[in-house]
């Protein structure tokens, strides 16, 4: 595949979209980044940021969630995510920036930015001692109305309409982790915010959680969903963006957020003679092992080709698999720990956000990287192109 | 609190103390009106401020404690008003807790020792309804005392995320402020302590009321309330909730 040399701003069709932090990045006062289209952004940040002592827990973080978005906000442990959504809800100050939501700028309308949200902030919390349908009714009327009806109407979108009188001490962590998302949809505010909604659930939990933000996503609420797995993003959201260290590693489509990976598992009678075709093929560097299996970086065009090959030359195939579970976590592992690696946070902006490029493309050596510097001096992040 | 009452009139009926004793006590033989002065005065050097203290410390911190306070903050409900209705709630208990306490009084002093016009400590004999009445003063200036705790807990639980550190810090704030009182080296400060004002309420069972130092101690307990809410919300409204 060739590399993308134009700048990722004019973004023709099926060029890179996936952007890096620089090109949202900006001061206390820049305009909310230009990702929605036409779609107003309901929930931004701009120049967010939130010092402890000594450590930057976010950094001039710059988010924009248009209405409608189903918007991961991605990172691993200790990236910052929840001191964001503390910051957004008004819960924390900001050491300098502020959240804007439906308008209303937070710390500074703090009140009436809350009537447009709803979520929780890591562990929903309630009075244990009362029941479900009762912590709903007293929280719900704090700044807002909650009928009868629409208590009901929550408990059952959640699953909880037939344990929705009993005690929530008695809960157990997944049914809170419901009730929390039932409390955020309570006054059905314009934005819900969950922290890390599916973390410490079982699989069936995490996929009915899931399955609820995308029933959420599609009736046109805007969720700002965090987490630290990709995969999840994936799945249930359309746009995304991946922090570490309080910054912006990269944001965009989540379809653009991580490369598609073309490379195939191949299994055959004689490995080595396949080997030999695959190389005469893709060059040395499209072809590499993995326990015993031939790992091809073959490319969409180039599979069906592989196999005519390896027919014709009487290789036996048995398994062509794609690769791609392993190219997520190298891919997010690059990002993470090359961005960790950087540590110099008074480093140029500009070097530091190419490194985990350059290092992803390092280790994964594939000739399919299409993450090179733009003309702009701008790198355009690996990506369906 | 009622079976604090039952206590403190058991004791009290118990030992018809001669002389001197708390204030008030050597009475209540002779009048059950003075039951409820006589216990509200006696629990309000120590039992009630500790309640005070407690029903400060607990509706903020608590919720902290709990975990429920991101909850109540994430809703578009303002820090001023989820602050001072905390101290509301606070003022409440200490009133419900009041209240039990001067009706049981009231109640067990007239089936025990019935109720009389009372002598007052000037010499003269008020009626009843005007000895109710200065009852009912009394408890309103020991309410208005309590308040200083009250606002002294509230303040210490915008400090701590711990419902029990505020409540003990809070006494024990309290108790060393009586305690220095006590000196007389530092009788300098005791004009500007709140709990050196504790007998101000004896003044109006006096013909006539002798309103100067109860005028001094509401001055105090008003500067002190208003010092204490007025930093306990300039802490509150930027303090970071993060349980
Ligand atoms: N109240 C606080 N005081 C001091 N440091 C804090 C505080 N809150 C967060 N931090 C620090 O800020 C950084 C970001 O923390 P944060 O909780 O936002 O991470 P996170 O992305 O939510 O991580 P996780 O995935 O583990 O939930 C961490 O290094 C953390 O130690
Ligand atoms: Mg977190």
């Amino acid at each position: 595949m060739a590399d993308h040399k134009q700048p990722p701003a004019s973004t023709p069709p099926g060029v890179c979209r996936g952007r890096l932090a620089e090109e949202s990045a900006g001061g206390a006062d820049s305009p909310a980044p230009r990702a929605c289209d036409d779609r107003p952004v309901v929930l931004s940040t701009h120049g967010l940021t939130k010092r402890f002592g000594k450590l930057v827990a976010v950094d001039h973080l710059d988010l924009a969630v248009c209405r409608g978005d189903v918007f991961g906000f991605l990172g691993p442990n200790g990236a910052g995510k929840t001191t964001t959504i503390r910051m957004i809800f008004g819960l924390i100050f900001p050491t300098s920036g502020y959240a804007e939501v439906a308008g209303h700028r937070v710390p500074g309308e703090r009140v009436a930015a809350l009537r447009h949200l709803g979520g929780f902030v890591e562990v929903p919390a309630f009075y244990p001692n009362m029941s479900a349908r009762r912590n709903l009714r007293l929280i719900g009327s704090a700044g807002g109305d909650a009928s009868e009806g629409r208590i009901t109407e929550v408990l059952d979108t959640v699953g909880l309409l037939t344990r929705g009188d009993s005690r929530v001490g008695g809960y157990s962590h997944g049914m809170k982790q419901r009730l929390g998302i039932a409390n955020a949809l309570l006054n059905s505010p314009d934005v819900i915010i969950l922290d890390e909604p599916t973390s410490g659930l079982d699989p069936q939990g995490m996929k009915d959680v899931r399955e609820l933000v995308r029933e959420l996503g599609k009736v046109g609420t805007t969720v700002f969903l965090s987490s630290h797995l990709l995969h999840e993003i994936e799945q249930v959201c359309n746009r995304a963006v991946i922090i570490n260290r309080g910054r912006t590693v990269v944001e965009g489509p989540v379809a653009t957020l991580r490369p598609r990976d073309e490379a195939v598992k191949v299994m055959t009678g004689d490995q080595q003679k396949a080997f030999e075709t695959a190389r005469a093929l893709f060059g040395a560097q499209g072809v590499s092992w993995d326990e015993g299996y031939l790992v091809v970086r073959a490319g969409d065009e180039g599979v069906p080709e592989l196999v005519r090959r390896l027919v014709a030359d009487g290789v036996a195939v048995r398994a062509v698999v794609p690769a791609v579970e392993q190219g997520l976590e190298e891919f997010f592992l690059g990002l993470t720990q090359s961005s960790d690696a950087d540590g110099g946070r008074g480093e140029p902006a500009g070097r530091r956000a190419r490194q985990p490029c350059a290092a992803w493309a390092a280790s994964s050596s594939r000739s399919s990287f299409n993450g090179a510097p733009t003309s702009a001096g701008r790198v355009c992040w690996p990506c369906r192109c | 609190m009622p079976l604090l009452i039952v206590l403190a009139l058991d004791l009290s009926s118990s030992k018809p103390a001669p002389g001197e004793g708390p204030p008030f006590f050597a009475a209540i033989i002779n009048n059950g009106i003075f039951v409820p002065v006589a216990a509200i005065g006696a629990l309000s050097f120590f039992l009630l401020p500790l309640v005070a203290a407690m029903a400060g410390a607990f509706p903020l911190a608590g919720e902290a404690e709990m975990g429920t306070m991101k909850t109540w903050m994430s809703r578009p409900v303002g820090r001023a008003g989820v602050l001072f209705s905390k101290w509301g709630v606070a003022i409440l208990y200490v009133v419900v807790g009041m209240a039990l306490v001067g009706i049981g009084g009231l109640l067990a002093g007239w089936l025990v020792f019935g109720i009389h016009p009372l002598a007052t400590l000037s010499g003269t004999t008020i009626g009843i309804g005007a000895g109710l009445e200065r009852i009912v003063l009394a408890n309103l200036l020991i309410l208005i005392a309590l308040l200083c705790t009250i606002s002294l807990a509230l303040f210490v639980s915008t400090l701590t995320d711990s419902s029990l550190t505020a409540a003990i810090s809070a006494m024990v704030l309290f108790v060393v402020l009586t305690i220095l009182n006590g000196f007389s080296y530092f009788d300098f400060m005791k004009p500007y302590t709140f709990t050196s004002y504790n007998l101000a309420f004896t003044n109006l069972f006096r013909e006539p009321i002798y309103w100067q130092p109860i005028r001094n101690a509401l001055l105090v307990y008003g500067v002190t309330v208003a010092g204490l809410l007025a930093v306990s919300w300039l802490i509150f409204r930027r303090k970071d909730i993060l349980t």
